[in-house]
């Protein structure tokens, strides 16, 4: 019998194929279900929990089940091109986002890509997007004001560094102008700012980026930005990726970093769309039984952690938008309990002017009186009890019942403080101006000045003090306290500027 | 040892497949090596074809199918003893506060029985908090079961940090605080104030807060409370048992029921939600070897009473603290609802006559003044009967008698804490009721302490 060598090749050609192919069932499978952004994969037998997996032509998914003889997984983007019979490889690593300094100033979506139309930013190191929260014994308690620049969220609702402070609100309220206000106002103070766009119109964002470079705002902050026009998994990954971007800056750098989730009522619908389509079976609202722990472990994130390991911090605004006011919606009150108080905005005050629309008696601040400066931590309780009973008395007094000295001096006194915190965008304060604003109208000094020209009054006086005693607001600043000589400079030049205003 | 391979992840819940007749218990700890370190999961549920599907207490990211698992014969144990006083653990009874590893003698696993009907011994006797509007409208029993409700934000963890610093403070005895599924900067916020406090010393804290998967959240009650039971089980002692916060466990365990394969019921939660919540109530109990006096916060999910969870704690407690957005929107803290709150010992044969009228006659007092609300609100006050009014205006007395300064919100009221024995409670809003402080300003009466302050503070009012 003749042997040609050529078939025995051929045959062993074929086996070293076929033991390949053994071989690549591990590393590689082939789609086979795919719709809705969802895709059911055969093979990748290694493939690990959340890994990223590469479909070719720059198409990326993440891992979500991995199931016997199948893997379950979500796909950022590109639903027409992935079809049964794509090819899946494993990429050997969790889903996670490219840093380096270079990112600051960038727009970039939740993958690390490019959205400025520049150059894409070089790389230093990879961090995982989903990264377990500080533990609770490498924490340390908030000890630093974070400044808004808002005289009545500084005042009443302060923010410390390592804090997390809600934004909630019905819709054109003003939540994402507090948020790039506070952005603004950290120029200059040493914070890193990521602003994470979830779901948002792309113009509006753009709107944003805008802002923010006229402000010259862009030299400190990132924009991490998914539009209405992502796909749910995109959107689902924004806030995590810009929390990882915070957290390169936070754990390997020391740094204070500010980061804004504008919002995450979308972020919910997004993961409620992505567990509905992967079969997780729905529960309040429909949203899958998990959707706190999405938001828990997101925000538990931000953290201020102890010398030891750096003393950096993560300070959060997460921002969620209401239904008619209703703040006792699900996912409103589960922001709620994770997040360290809020900035209730009403839609009443807003329409009504009264803007920032703070509604000042449901807004709380758990932590931030600690971090208050002592000479604002001075003023700002009798500001919260004087509106509190003006609010109370207002109500009560409506229906013209005879009104004692006592209590009309309330009323006045609460609409004059509601006068001084109204406050245009854009138009941020420093502390030390807003500490000499308060003391005048918390003693009384506005009693008198009618409630149309407290603004005048306030600008003046600021213009004032800025010229005849220049060192007080220096004085404020670095003492950052109520001494008796500050004191006595405050009144006396209240006193000087009350005279010639009234002339 | 008995190994295993993982078949299946989807997010916390794993599926291990065992060799044939070697399938591990029901609730036995299962350890992946994993990095350098161990993942430890809790054994489910049996599948059938020697699998059994279990859930992770740490993160799953990055686990693979085919992985080792090892059985380790045993459910997750926690050490019990003198030596876990002064320390930090985890669910899986690690100290997590870097002072080396805790030698006790004994490890007791989590999962055990309630104490028999036999040892039950019921609640009669009263325990003073110091705070008003619990002493006199909703007494605590000694070696009861309490329950803090509330909706998000109306200052359940400041009451229940208030409880801890005053009455852990006198009790003296040993406490065991437990942190579920809450904030970890109150966590650490919470050490440092019981370290400076030396409270610490006589406490062990378990913490599986809300960074934590669902797996450590649905266990890190049981790994506190075994550490409350071997005090009052072996060294027969008075414990103190804090829960922050208890509705956690429960949303945990909603968390993970569906991916365990459980078909859901009332509003998405587990079927076995009243099982769940039974099984971990029936064994926080006093017995006659000694009592577990506990406190426990309940999370109100979206301010709604009627959501399964709140609703099927609220039938194991002998004494109800509720607390409410409106009153909280009132500026009045702490938040409790005197309305909705209940004790089960508000009782004549256990608090004595006087203090059961004067409760009564409070709450007769701001009930009707709810019911005037309406009237006033489309008419005024004017409209009112002079007998009416008499009652709106002490009503308004009352509730602002009813706030009162705690000592951990000094920092953010600036006004120094106030403890006030229930006598003195009792004595205050008697004059109230009695219309003996009918002439005072009703500001007078907003966070003070005693009735006597009140008169105080009138005067520098004036």
């Amino acid at each position: 019998m003749l042997i040609k060598p050529e078939e025995i090749s051929d045959i062993i050609r074929k086996k070293i194929d076929g033991y390949d192919s053994k071989m690549k069932i591990d590393e590689v499978g082939h789609v086979i279900e795919s719709g809705d952004g969802v895709v059911k994969i055969f093979g990748l037998k290694n493939c690990m929990a959340n890994e990223l997996i590469d479909f070719g032509n720059g198409i990326y998914g993440m891992a979500m089940n991995l199931e016997e003889e199948s893997v379950g997984c979500v796909l950022f983007g590109g639903e027409k091109e992935v079809k049964e019979g794509t090819i899946a490889k494993r990429t050997g690593k969790p889903v996670s986002i490219g840093v380096s300094d270079e990112i600051i100033g960038r727009v970039v979506n939740p993958l690390g890509e490019v959205l400025d139309g520049k150059e894409p930013y070089k790389v230093d190191k990879y961090r995982d997007v989903e990264f377990l929260a500080p533990s609770v014994m490498i924490r340390k308690s908030v000890d630093t004001p974070l400044q808004t620049g808002i005289l009545a969220i500084d005042s009443m609702i302060p923010i410390g560094r390592g804090q997390r402070e809600l934004i909630i609100g019905d819709r054109q309220t003003g939540k994402t102008a507090i948020a790039i206000d506070t952005i603004i106002n950290q120029k200059g103070q040493d914070v890193i700012c990521i602003y994470v766009a979830i779901g948002q119109k792309s113009s509006s964002v753009a709107g944003v980026v805008n802002t923010l470079k006229k402000h010259g705002a862009m030299d400190y902050t990132i924009v991490v930005s998914s539009t209405a026009s992502d796909s749910a998994p995109i959107q689902f990954l924004a806030p995590y990726a810009g929390s990882a971007i915070a957290e390169y800056f936070m754990y390997e750098q020391g740094k204070d970093v500010l980061i804004v989730y504008d919002d995450l009522s979308k972020h919910a619908q997004s993961y409620r769309a992505m567990s509905l389509l992967l079969r997780r079976s729905p529960g309040r609202e429909a949203y899958p039984g998990d959707v706190f722990y999405l938001h828990s472990r997101l925000l538990e994130r931000a953290a201020k952690l102890d010398d030891e390991h750096g003393g950096g911090s993560i300070t959060a605004l997460p921002i969620i938008e209401t239904l008619a006011g209703d703040v006792s919606a699900y996912v409103p009150t589960n922001v709620i309990s994770i997040t360290d108080g809020q900035i209730y905005l009403e839609s009443e005050l807003f329409f009504g002017g009264q803007r920032p629309a703070v509604n000042a008696g449901l807004s709380v601040s758990r932590v931030g009186g600690a971090a208050q400066i002592k000479a604002m931590k001075k003023l700002s309780g009798r500001i919260r009890i004087d509106l509190a009973q003006y609010r109370e008395l207002a109500s009560f007094a409506q229906f013209g019942s005879d009104l004692d000295k006592s209590t009309q001096d309330k009323l006045i006194q609460g609409e004059r403080i509601l006068e001084l915190i109204k406050q245009p965008q854009y138009q941020t304060i420093p502390v030390e101006r807003q500490v000499v604003m308060l003391y005048a109208a918390v003693n009384g000094y506005l009693s008198d000045i009618e409630n149309s020209k407290v603004k005048e009054f306030n600008k003046g006086l600021i213009e004032y003090v800025q010229e005849k005693h220049q060192n007080l607001l220096n004085e404020i600043k670095t003492k950052k306290d109520l001494t008796k000589e500050i004191e006595e400079e405050i009144k006396e030049s209240i006193n000087e500027y009350k005279r010639i205003f009234s002339l | 040892m008995n190994e295993g391979k993982i078949s299946q992840i989807t997010g916390a819940v794993l599926d291990v497949k065992f060799g044939s007749d070697k399938l591990p218990n029901l609730y036995n700890a299962i350890e992946i090596p994993f990095n350098d370190g161990k993942i430890v999961a809790e054994v489910m549920q049996h599948l059938g074809n020697d699998t059994v599907r279990c859930v992770a207490m740490s993160s799953t990211d990055g686990l693979q199918r085919g992985m080792k698992a090892i059985d380790t014969g045993a459910p997750i144990s926690a050490p019990v003893g003198e030596e876990v006083l002064g320390r930090v653990f985890n669910i899986l009874g690690e100290a997590i506060d870097e002072k080396g590893e805790v030698k006790s003698a004994e490890k007791w696993p989590i999962h055990r029985e309630a104490p028999k009907f036999v040892d039950q011994k019921p609640v009669a006797e009263m325990f003073e908090t110091g705070i008003k509007v619990i002493d006199l409208l909703a007494p605590y029993a000694k070696g009861g079961k309490i329950g803090l409700f509330g909706g998000a934000g109306v200052g359940k963890t400041v009451l229940i940090q208030e409880l801890i610093s005053s009455i852990a403070n006198e009790h003296g005895g040993y406490s065991v605080f437990t942190g579920v599924g809450e904030r970890s900067r109150e966590g650490n916020d919470l050490i440092n104030e019981m370290a400076e406090s030396g409270v610490i010393n006589k406490t062990a804290l378990v913490f599986g807060q809300m960074n934590e998967p669902p797996g450590a959240r649905m266990r890190v009650a049981l790994t506190g409370l075994t550490m409350a039971e071997y005090f009052r089980d072996v060294k027969h002692q008075d414990v103190l048992f804090f829960v922050d916060n208890i509705f956690r466990f429960i949303q945990a365990g909603s968390e993970v029921s569906t991916l365990l394969g459980r078909i859901p019921s009332a509003v998405g939660y587990q079927p076995t939600l009243t099982t769940d919540v039974g099984a971990l109530q029936e064994r926080i109990t006093s017995t006659k070897n000694g009592s577990i006096t506990s406190i426990q916060a309940v999370y109100v999910p979206a301010d709604d009473y009627t959501d399964p969870a709140p609703a099927t704690t609220f039938a194991h407690l002998d004494a109800v603290t509720a607390l409410s957005r409106s009153i909280a929107e009132l500026g009045i803290y702490p938040a409790v609802d005197p309305l909705e709150s209940n004790s089960r010992i508000m009782d004549p044969a256990i608090v004595g006559e006087e203090h059961y009228y004067v409760a009564r006659k409070v709450q007769e007092i701001l009930q009707k003044y709810k019911e005037l609300q309406d009237i006033i609100a489309i008419l005024g006050m004017d409209e009112l009967s002079d007998e009416d009014k008499k009652i709106v205006y002490r009503a308004r007395k009352i509730q602002k008698f009813l706030s009162q300064p705690f000592f951990v919100g000094e920092q953010f009221t600036g006004i120094p804490g106030k403890y006030v024995p229930v006598s003195e409670t009792i004595r205050g809003f008697k004059e109230i009721i009695e219309g003996n402080m009918d002439n005072y300003p009703e500001d007078a009466f907003f966070m003070v302490g005693t009735i006597d302050e009140v008169i105080e503070k009138a005067k520098t009012m004036e």
